[in-house]
């Protein structure tokens, strides 16, 4: 789960428990206010009578009657006075019933006894449980909807403040994590932010970047100058070679001796002029702007190499179903690449064997060309390593192939964005399935 | 035919001049683009071997110079540079053909008589090949004005061969020749030998050709006085 939507769930949910808790304790808070509040009022109302009574005595109340009593109209309120024996002594506030002419309720009761003159009285401020209660709903509605208004906009801010916050990470991840191919050529953008997180995380990416970058461009360096200034001493030596070879009066034997030097020479030159051309590639030397048909590249491919296939009697059987127009590539490097797969199909093969191309029409709008052979075969364990450099299937069979011929077709197909896939049975053959993407393919022209 | 070498790896450049001494050709060298320069200012060349990679001046804009004190010059870009770049604003610049290094002094005299033809006019007469003629510009091979169908590889061959008259040519040189980068790495390969065959029985056909050699061991030759 990404960051962004795991705090935006750990932020939502924190909220709604907030709330879940405020609402589940908001009727205890009410009620507990609402009643301590009471229980003041009461006690205030104590006071006003007993500062009434000290003034004008306790008859200004008692008017002459033994006790006193009075409510009001809906029997919210009621005082009472009433004469107890001396010394009793009482000072407490309960909830109880009272009955007030018939009519039972319940009521918060202050109950005090105070001492005058003519003895002791006991005084009852009473206020129904019903009015003191009578605004907790409303107000426990009206908490609920400020508490969820405010919630909702501490949410909406919230959100939109870590998205805020998180948008140069979002950034570093596509610019400098997605998006990037292998070796990262282009130049790295710093992103923008002020979070030193972000800014630490972006350096190192991108000096990491820069490291990969340099060490792969050296070793492409390396190989294209080792290569390059390989070329002079052999060609020096070819030179040399042809010319005694032109000598008169050289020995049969020398002659044969000579041709050996010849073949290891052609030898290293062939291997020099392979890690060249996959450097060059490497590089991005080559343009990718032509357009070709594969049919016709097929076609140029069997004037090259039918002479092998028939050398070696092998059935060659082509079937593209359809004109099929590739393009964004060079054809000189797609050619080398088909050339390096018939050549391998024809070289690993039995003799009178056969070998199959045919093509596929993947639903992702892509185009796949199978070259099977009815060769050796590669052992599974070998598929994975098959494309590295100087790696020979079967290392002993004969046939020189120095191993780079399939480290061609992999830097083609690399630089191209095709895909290979390799099928292989041991002694029955191997398929070469050659992955074309949508992108490089005219549409419309296999109408 | 007088050339010029500009060239600055005098190893190389010294094997070169060997060859095409032998060749009957007449060969002068520079090891500096400006030396090269220097001499193309006072003598007339009508071949001039270019190295691209030479340490003084940028080898394009040595080219463009000289063409400039010698148009009449043909040019051919020897480098080890090899980009397909170098060898489209080569020729764009007005060389006339272009050979990576290394490249094969066999190859290099196949080049230089292909341009001598088409630049020169020279050799467009036919040739004698024993009692057979061979019209190199039109590629035909004929005996007594009957025209002998060969192959553009027979052909090829056979004109290679025949640049090469009274020298062993490998399998591996002939093979270079006709496949160029696609010649096949494997020596004993018969392929040559099948192209030969071919050519010996279309060709004898009409007359015997015991001037076309087999060499043993190494490869064929023609032997032509």
């Amino acid at each position: 789960m990404k960051l962004i939507s795991k705090l935006t769930l750990f932020i939502t949910l924190s909220k709604l428990a907030i709330v879940l808790l405020f609402v589940i304790t908001l009727p205890y808070l009410i009620g507990g206010i609402a009643r301590t509040y009471n229980d003041y009022y009461l006690r205030q109302q104590q006071e006003k009578v007993l500062e009434i009574i000290a003034k004008n005595g306790v008859d200004s109340y008692l008017q002459g009657e033994e006790s006193y009593g009075s409510y009001t109209m809906l029997k919210e309120e009621y005082i009472s006075l009433e004469p107890v024996e001396k010394d009793f002594k009482i000072d407490t506030i309960y909830t109880d019933e009272r009955i007030i002419e018939q009519d039972t309720l319940n009521y918060r009761v202050l109950i005090h006894s105070f001492p005058v003159d003519s003895g002791t009285y006991l005084m009852e401020v009473g206020k129904t449980i019903d009015t003191i209660d009578q605004y907790n709903r409303p107000l426990q509605r009206i908490a609920t909807y400020v508490l969820l208004a405010l919630i909702l906009i501490t949410l909406i801010i919230d959100l939109f403040y870590t998205r805020y916050l998180l948008r140069p990470l979002g950034e570093i991840i596509n610019t400098k994590i997605r998006n990037r191919k292998f070796p990262f050529n282009e130049d790295s953008i710093p992103v923008k932010t002020t979070t030193t997180d972000f800014q630490y995380l972006d350096t190192s990416l991108i000096s990491l970047m820069q490291q990969i970058h340099e060490a792969f461009a050296k070793e492409r360096e390396f190989t294209a100058n080792a290569s390059h200034e390989l070329m002079t001493p052999i060609g020096i030596l070819q030179n040399k070679i042809e010319n005694l070879m032109g000598e008169p009066g050289v020995s049969d034997i020398i002659q044969e001796r000579l041709i050996g030097m010849q073949h290891t020479l052609n030898r290293l030159k062939r291997i020099v002029h392979s890690l060249l051309l996959i450097s060059r590639i490497e590089n991005e030397q080559f343009s990718k702007k032509d357009s070709l048909d594969l049919a016709e590249l097929f076609a140029d491919l069997m004037d090259e190499i039918s002479h092998r296939l028939s050398e070696k009697e092998i059935r060659f059987e082509i079937t593209i179903s359809e004109r099929i127009m590739l393009k964004k590539i060079n054809r000189d490097l797609l050619f080398q690449l088909f050339y390096n797969l018939v050549n391998n199909a024809i070289k690993y093969n039995k003799p009178a064997g056969s070998i199959r191309i045919w093509d596929e029409y993947p639903s992702d709008g892509g185009y796949i060309l199978n070259i099977s052979d009815t060769g050796i075969g590669i052992p599974e364990e070998e598929i994975i390593t098959i494309f590295n450099r100087f790696k020979k299937v079967n290392q002993a069979e004969e046939s020189a192939g120095y191993g780079l011929g399939l480290s061609i077709v992999k830097s083609i197909a690399d630089y191209h964005q095709i895909k290979i896939g390799i099928v292989s049975e041991i002694q029955k053959g191997t398929t070469f399935r050659v992955y074309f993407p949508e992108d490089l393919i005219i549409s419309g022209a296999m109408d | 035919m007088k050339v010029l070498l500009i060239e600055d790896e005098k190893t190389l450049a010294y094997e070169v001049e060997a060859f095409l001494k032998k060749a009957f050709y007449v060969c002068d060298m520079a090891h500096t683009a400006r030396k090269g320069l220097e001499m193309l200012g006072v003598n007339p060349y009508d071949f001039v071997l270019l190295d691209l990679g030479l340490p003084d001046l940028d080898g394009l804009k040595v080219l463009q110079d000289a063409k400039k004190l010698n148009p009449e010059a043909a040019y051919i870009i020897l480098t080890a540079r090899g980009n397909i770049e170098d060898r489209i604003v080569g020729l764009d610049l007005g060389a006339d053909d272009y050979l990576p290094k290394p490249f094969s002094l066999l190859e290099l005299q196949s080049r230089m008589q292909a341009i001598s033809r088409r630049k020169f006019n020279i050799n467009t007469h036919e040739i004698d090949l024993g009692e057979f003629k061979i019209d190199l510009p039109k590629r035909i091979v004929s005996y007594s004005g009957n025209e002998i169908e060969l192959t553009r590889k027979e052909f090829d061959l056979l004109s290679y061969l025949l640049l090469h008259k009274n020298r062993v040519l490998t399998r591996m040189q002939l093979s270079e020749h006709i496949w160029g980068s696609f010649a096949d790495d494997d020596y004993d390969s018969n392929y040559i030998d099948v192209h030969i065959k071919n050519i010996r029985k279309k060709l004898n056909a009409f007359a015997p050709i015991d001037w076309l050699e087999t060499v043993r061991g190494v490869g064929y030759k023609i032997r032509l006085k």
